[in-house]
């Protein structure tokens, strides 16, 4: 019995060195001289993709499957459009030239500030928004460059590795939030063919993959 | 899960809007009208064709268009199958539906939901041309030189949140559907369209399987 308890403490432990403070063993580099993570804003006329949001709440799983447009606009502003297959509009979301953030449209169903406010975050992260170079700081492990910036709550990762944006993460205070993964980009600020978020504490994932032939004007 | 599904079958409806009413005056003799509609519906037992659906998104000129095959059998089974640019199958018999995309199928039982009854009813009630008995929505029936037009305003609190207006326009010569235009209250407005409308194709039962 005792046996049991010293190796499930063990396990335990091993289990929280592994889990928290995932960013300890960042070292971090002088940033003179080191370029920003901000030559990998997207830069983009629009783009489609085939979405798939997946998750738990409350003990139900749930599943929204739709397509996501992604759309920069003339006046410097972006919108972004989920829609269901059959073409009704989940959310309909903006920034403008200055990054302030409109709800243009979402249905009742996902109108909840939780929800907005994670969707907010995840595509925000993703096209790069309200990021300010004065405030980046730089830090490297194993062979990849992490360039951090300070959001309200915790920071957000953009990680580097053989000289192409592989990944983003928001930080915690101690764990990985949400976990961006990205595969697939043409040019430094091309949209990832491939975009995947992970939500650690929310438990959910949106899956996203381009689709070639879209839309017409 | 069922409010979700609810959406996304709902919208089924979907498709194209916005005053197209021109051209169509109030229709003369809703009898007869009724009357040669359900006459033309006896005589389909099933009724296949291509389809484009245009999603139109009113503040970004901009459109999105899939296509696919619709299937319809009697009494109450429809297919749509979405075969560009993305796979999508939806699937209603009777009570039953099956939702399928690239990754996963997902079956929803009508049967304890009031919603989802409507959507059910009012999605094949358009497929067959039935619109004008629903009971969830006001139906004013208009017609041009070349069609009908039954313009279909919710009734019910739950759809009038998404659509403002649905309109399903018929051809003068066989009653087939034609178009279906959903129309949002947010402005953006799906199309629908019908073209290479066959009737009483065999259609095998598999088609419609939804367990």
């Amino acid at each position: 019995m005792t046996h049991c308890l010293r190796l499930s403490s063990l396990l335990i432990l091993c289990w929280a060195a592994g889990c928290k403070a995932p960013y300890k063993a960042l070292q971090p580099v002088a940033s003179a001289g080191v370029h920003t993570a901000l030559q990998y804003k997207p830069l983009f006329d629009k783009e489609l993709y085939r979405c798939v949001v997946e998750g738990k709440f409350l003990l139900k799983s749930f599943r929204l499957s739709g397509l996501l447009l992604l759309k920069h606009l003339p006046d410097s502003s972006t919108r972004v459009v989920f829609q269901n297959e059959i073409g009704f509009s989940f959310f309909d979301f903006g920034w403008n030239k200055q990054d302030d953030f409109t709800v243009h449209h979402i249905i009742p169903q996902l109108d909840k500030p939780a929800v907005i406010r994670t969707l907010e975050k995840d595509l925000r992260l993703l096209l790069m928004k309200r990021l300010d170079t004065a405030t980046e700081k730089h830090f490297i492990k194993d062979y990849s460059l992490y360039h951090q910036f300070p959001l309200e709550q915790g920071s957000v990762y953009y990680i580097e590795s053989n000289n192409t944006l592989s990944g983003i993460e928001h930080a915690g205070k101690r764990k990985t939030v949400t976990t961006i993964t990205i595969a697939g980009k043409e040019t430094a600020q091309a949209l990832p063919d491939t975009i995947f978020f992970q939500h650690h504490k929310a438990h959910f994932t949106i899956q996203l993959h381009k689709i070639i032939r879209h839309a017409t004007e | 899960m069922r409010k979700i599904l609810t959406v996304v079958i709902f919208s089924c409806l979907a498709i194209m809007a916005q005053a197209q009413s021109k051209g169509y005056t109030p229709l003369k003799n809703t009898d007869a009208f009724r009357q040669a509609l359900n006459q033309a519906n006896a005589s389909k037992e099933s009724v296949v064709s291509d389809f484009t659906q245009t999603k139109h998104l009113s503040l970004l000129e901009d459109k999105i268009t899939s296509k696919g095959q619709f299937f319809f059998k009697k009494e109450n089974r429809i297919r749509i199958a979405y075969t560009e640019p993305y796979t999508y199958l939806l699937v209603m018999n009777g009570e039953e539906i099956l939702v399928q995309d690239e990754q996963k199928t997902s079956r929803i039982s009508t049967r304890n939901s009031k919603i989802m009854q409507s959507v059910n009813r009012i999605i094949i009630d358009c497929m067959s041309g039935n619109v004008l008995r629903n009971p969830d929505f006001s139906v004013a029936a208009l017609e041009s030189n070349n069609a009908y037009l039954l313009s279909l305003t919710p009734a019910t609190d739950a759809m009038k949140k998404m659509f403002s207006r649905i309109d399903v326009y018929l051809d003068r010569k066989h009653f087939d559907v034609t178009r279906l235009t959903m129309t949002e209250t947010g402005g953006d407005f799906t199309d629908m369209d019908f073209k290479n409308i066959r009737h009483n194709t065999p259609l095998n039962d598999a088609l419609f399987k939804v367990k």
